[in-house]
């Protein structure tokens, strides 16, 4: 009966941490270049006894490609293929984002949503407009040339599954992720740029909604399991009494 | 062999009923589980009463899903991924793996996929088509994920766990009623019993 309810309590436990990662992608479906995680399980077993429960393993990143879609920003850019866009805070620590949702600060710098400023480009005061072309270059419009005033390259990672989320749309990188190549982009097979345009969430709500109901029923489920645990514990007890 | 007495078989189906539940609940709690082969009760009289053996339903498999992801491998048919860790050699069928640093390809629980008796070792754009054969950039094969034969495997799915809420959740019930039942059964004899005990020395 312990087993019993350990096993359903585990079922519990581990639900609850799939409601957690759900909720996290649902939180997160307006972020632009977020990625969805999905939380992985395995059998408790000892020894080849099967029957102890389950226990979560924890979220894994999905690093599906959200869809494009066209957006206003004047600064907006999207990759299309792996790959991020590497961003430097203001300790001068690096992340890496798919978030292509940049605003020009007063220095000149483009900056995400975070105030992390994108690596290698900087507007100057009195450029009108912005163009990214498909190679990165960064192409100022100014009242009478145009000028380049950057490249943005592709910070292109192994393992990307394996980098650690900071929150949103960031990433930090990790030893497991492997080592990082910058990357022109536009060539061939490799990632490109979509100017204009912005990487949506890979979270499907509908998907997302599908989860959190079949979790929720899970966890029901498992909630049963403990009742009648501990039912059979209490008809037990009354054996005694007759 | 020790004589059953009516207690005792009420006892045993007691016992039975409770090994059912833990069945019941350990498929429900592994309902999310990728992979999990559901455990089934199978029941049997023997001399010494109703005994409960749990047996691994290996035959039937879980509903396939799609991932997207290149190294979530699922097999369609038969069979089973070797793996192993610290020299602990295991079967599963939760295909998610991932390339590790040397790269082995490593499961959610650290556990390296094997082929034959070597773990396998892959560059970075390998990819893993439907007969088992790990295929470097160029298309080259690099190792063979031993597959029973007609079995195939599917890359970018996982296969779920092979549990029906729904059926776990009777197996639940039923199992708490004949829970309930044989205790009643054990009540009943144990106020026979009590009766003989008191009332037929009274009866004189």
């Amino acid at each position: 009966m312990d087993r019993a309810l350990f096993a359903a309590a585990s079922g519990m436990a581990a639900q609850q941490q799939n409601l957690d990662t759900i909720a996290d992608d649902l939180a997160n479906t307006d972020v632009a270049g977020f990625k969805g995680s999905s939380q992985r399980f395995a059998e408790l077993a000892a020894a080849g006894e099967p029957g102890l429960g389950t226990v979560a393993l924890g979220a894994h990143l999905l690093m599906t490609q959200g869809k494009l879609a066209k957006s206003g920003g004047p600064f907006d850019v999207a990759i299309d293929g792996p790959g991020f866009f590497a961003v430097v805070d203001a300790a001068g620590r690096r992340a890496y984002t798919r978030d292509g949702e940049f605003q020009r600060a007063a220095d000149g710098t483009l900056r995400n949503a975070n105030g992390l400023r994108l690596d290698g480009v900087r507007v100057p005061a009195d450029a009108l407009s912005l163009q990214v072309a498909d190679d990165g270059t960064v192409r100022a419009a100014f009242a009478a040339s145009t000028r380049t005033v950057g490249r943005i390259r592709i910070a292109v990672f192994p393992a990307p599954d394996r980098l650690r989320s900071t929150g949103g749309a960031l990433f930090a990188a990790t030893p497991e992720a492997g080592r990082l190549r910058l990357v022109v982009p536009g060539s061939e097979n490799g990632p490109k740029l979509r100017f204009g345009m912005l990487e949506r969430s890979n979270v499907s709500i509908i998907e997302a909604m599908m989860q959190i109901l079949s979790a929720q029923r899970a966890y029901e489920a498992n909630a049963k399991g403990v009742q009648a645990a501990d039912e059979m514990l209490r008809i037990a007890n009354n054996l005694q009494r007759g | 062999m020790r004589s059953m007495d009516g207690i005792a078989w009420a006892g045993s189906a007691m016992v039975a009923a409770r090994t059912r539940l833990e069945i019941a609940t350990a498929n429900l709690a592994n309902v999310s589980t990728d992979g999990f082969a559901r455990v089934v009760a199978q029941g049997r009289m023997t001399p010494e009463g109703v005994s409960v053996l749990r047996q691994r339903d290996t035959a039937g498999h879980g509903p396939m899903r799609r991932t997207g992801r290149d190294l979530d491998l699922a097999i369609v048919g038969p069979g089973a991924f070797e793996v192993s860790s610290g020299g602990t050699r295991s079967a599963t069928r939760a295909g998610s793996f991932a390339r590790e640093r040397d790269g082995t390809l490593s499961d959610p629980q650290g556990r390296k996929l094997l082929a034959g008796a070597r773990a396998v070792r892959v560059p970075e754009d390998a990819r893993i088509d439907e007969r088992g054969r790990v295929l470097d950039g160029e298309g080259a094969v690099i190792a063979r994920i031993p597959l029973p034969a007609g079995s195939t495997i599917r890359s970018g799915f996982l296969e779920s766990a092979s549990v029906d809420a729904i059926h776990e959740m009777i197996d639940v019930m039923s199992a708490e009623r004949s829970f309930e039942s044989a205790q009643k059964v054990v009540s009943s004899i144990d106020k026979t019993r009590e009766k003989s005990a008191t009332d037929v020395a009274r009866v004189k």
